[in-house]
């Protein structure tokens, strides 16, 4: 069975305990002595190079003399600060802090296909919708948090007789929108990759060398809409009819 | 001629205009048992998908070019619609590519 180098380390540690935890739950893997699966093992990576980050960034904070560290998460959280305040008003501080670890690890997961010996893990159905069902349900929190039982209000449209009409059709459009995240990214990181190996069994040399290029402007430009979207439906969900 | 019998004669022209359903009462030809409709059908649907969202995408970027020529000082604001717009197309052609990859490999 194919694994990267990485899986295969993270397998050759934990291999026993994450059997024994699976079969404890009732799952069975099918390979017994290499439970944990590529995407899971970038995954693991991503958490743990962000975490790395985070502490450097927290460890070089400095008022007088800024590092380089600080000087980017400072644009980073600059950039989400003055895009959300746009797009969801003067409450936007309380959802940063999401909007920010969604985008960092967006953005890690799919540029990590670029790196030889590494694969995206946002390239597998199952990771994207991951994010996008905790986005779902966090939005849909900070609706229920911000306006209470008003929040039915967002279903039922326009005018009351058309309410049942409306309710159905915005429950399945709320619905859709778990859908549509989740492919979006999922089916721009696959294509990514498919693309670069089209052209790779066509023309070996210097020529992928371009697709791996246009992998990483759409892994740019997916992370920006995946947020941006959140930003949006939390703006919506949020909204309180003055 | 008369009211009445104008609304006959229409009535039966209009009958005879519905010959063309019985004809169709033959069963297909047998196809070639190595006739590969999947393949067939996902080329021109990715097509199809693809050209209309090329046009969807060529009116967005047309739109936001000639926003910004008239007000340059609006470039945030037309960017960021701009490229929400186009990543909306974008995933529509995307669905379609995901509907192709679930029929061949079924």
């Amino acid at each position: 069975m194919h694994q990267l180098p990485f899986t295969e380390l993270l397998n050759h540690l934990f291999a026993g305990p994450v059997t024994a935890l699976l079969t404890a739950l009732g799952l069975h893997p099918t390979h017994p002595t290499a439970p944990i699966p590529d995407h899971v093992a970038m995954q693991v990576l991503v958490f743990g190079l962000l975490i790395v980050f985070f502490v450097a960034v927290r460890a070089s904070l400095s008022v007088e003399n800024p590092g380089a560290l600080q000087h980017i998460m400072e644009g980073v959280y600059n950039m989400m600060d003055a895009q959300s305040e746009e797009i969801i008003g003067h409450d936007n501080k309380r959802y940063l802090s999401y909007l920010i670890t969604l985008g960092l690890f967006i953005l890690s997961c799919n540029l990590l296909g670029l790196v030889p010996f590494f694969e995206t893990p946002t390239g597998v159905p199952v990771v994207p919708l991951g994010c996008a069902v905790v986005t779902w349900f966090f939005y849909q929190f900070h609706g229920l948090r911000a306006n209470g039982f008003g929040y039915i209000k967002h279903f039922i449209g326009p005018v009351w007789w058309l309410a049942p009409l409306m309710f159905v059709i915005e429950v399945c459009s709320h619905l859709a929108r778990m859908m549509s995240l989740t492919i979006r990214l999922f089916a721009n990181m696959f294509a990514g990759d498919m693309v670069t190996l089209v052209f790779f069994s066509l023309v070996p040399i210097g020529l992928p060398v371009i697709f791996l290029g246009l992998h990483f402007g759409v892994s740019l430009i997916q992370t920006y809409i995946f947020v941006l979207l959140t930003m949006v439906y939390l703006g919506e969900a949020t909204a309180h009819e003055h | 001629m008369s009211k009445k019998l104008f609304v006959m004669l229409s009535m039966m022209a209009i009958l005879m205009l519905a010959t063309p359903v019985f004809a169709q009462g033959e069963p297909a030809a047998a196809a070639a048992a190595g006739v590969n409709w999947v393949a067939i059908t996902s080329g021109f649907a990715m097509a199809i998908a693809a050209g209309l969202a090329a046009l969807g995408q060529g009116k967005i970027a047309a739109a936001a070019c000639e926003g910004l020529a008239r007000n340059p000082a609006a470039r945030a604001g037309i960017q960021l619609a701009m490229i929400l717009g186009l990543a909306f197309v974008e995933s529509l052609v995307l669905f379609t590519l995901v509907v192709v990859f679930a029929k061949v490999v079924k």
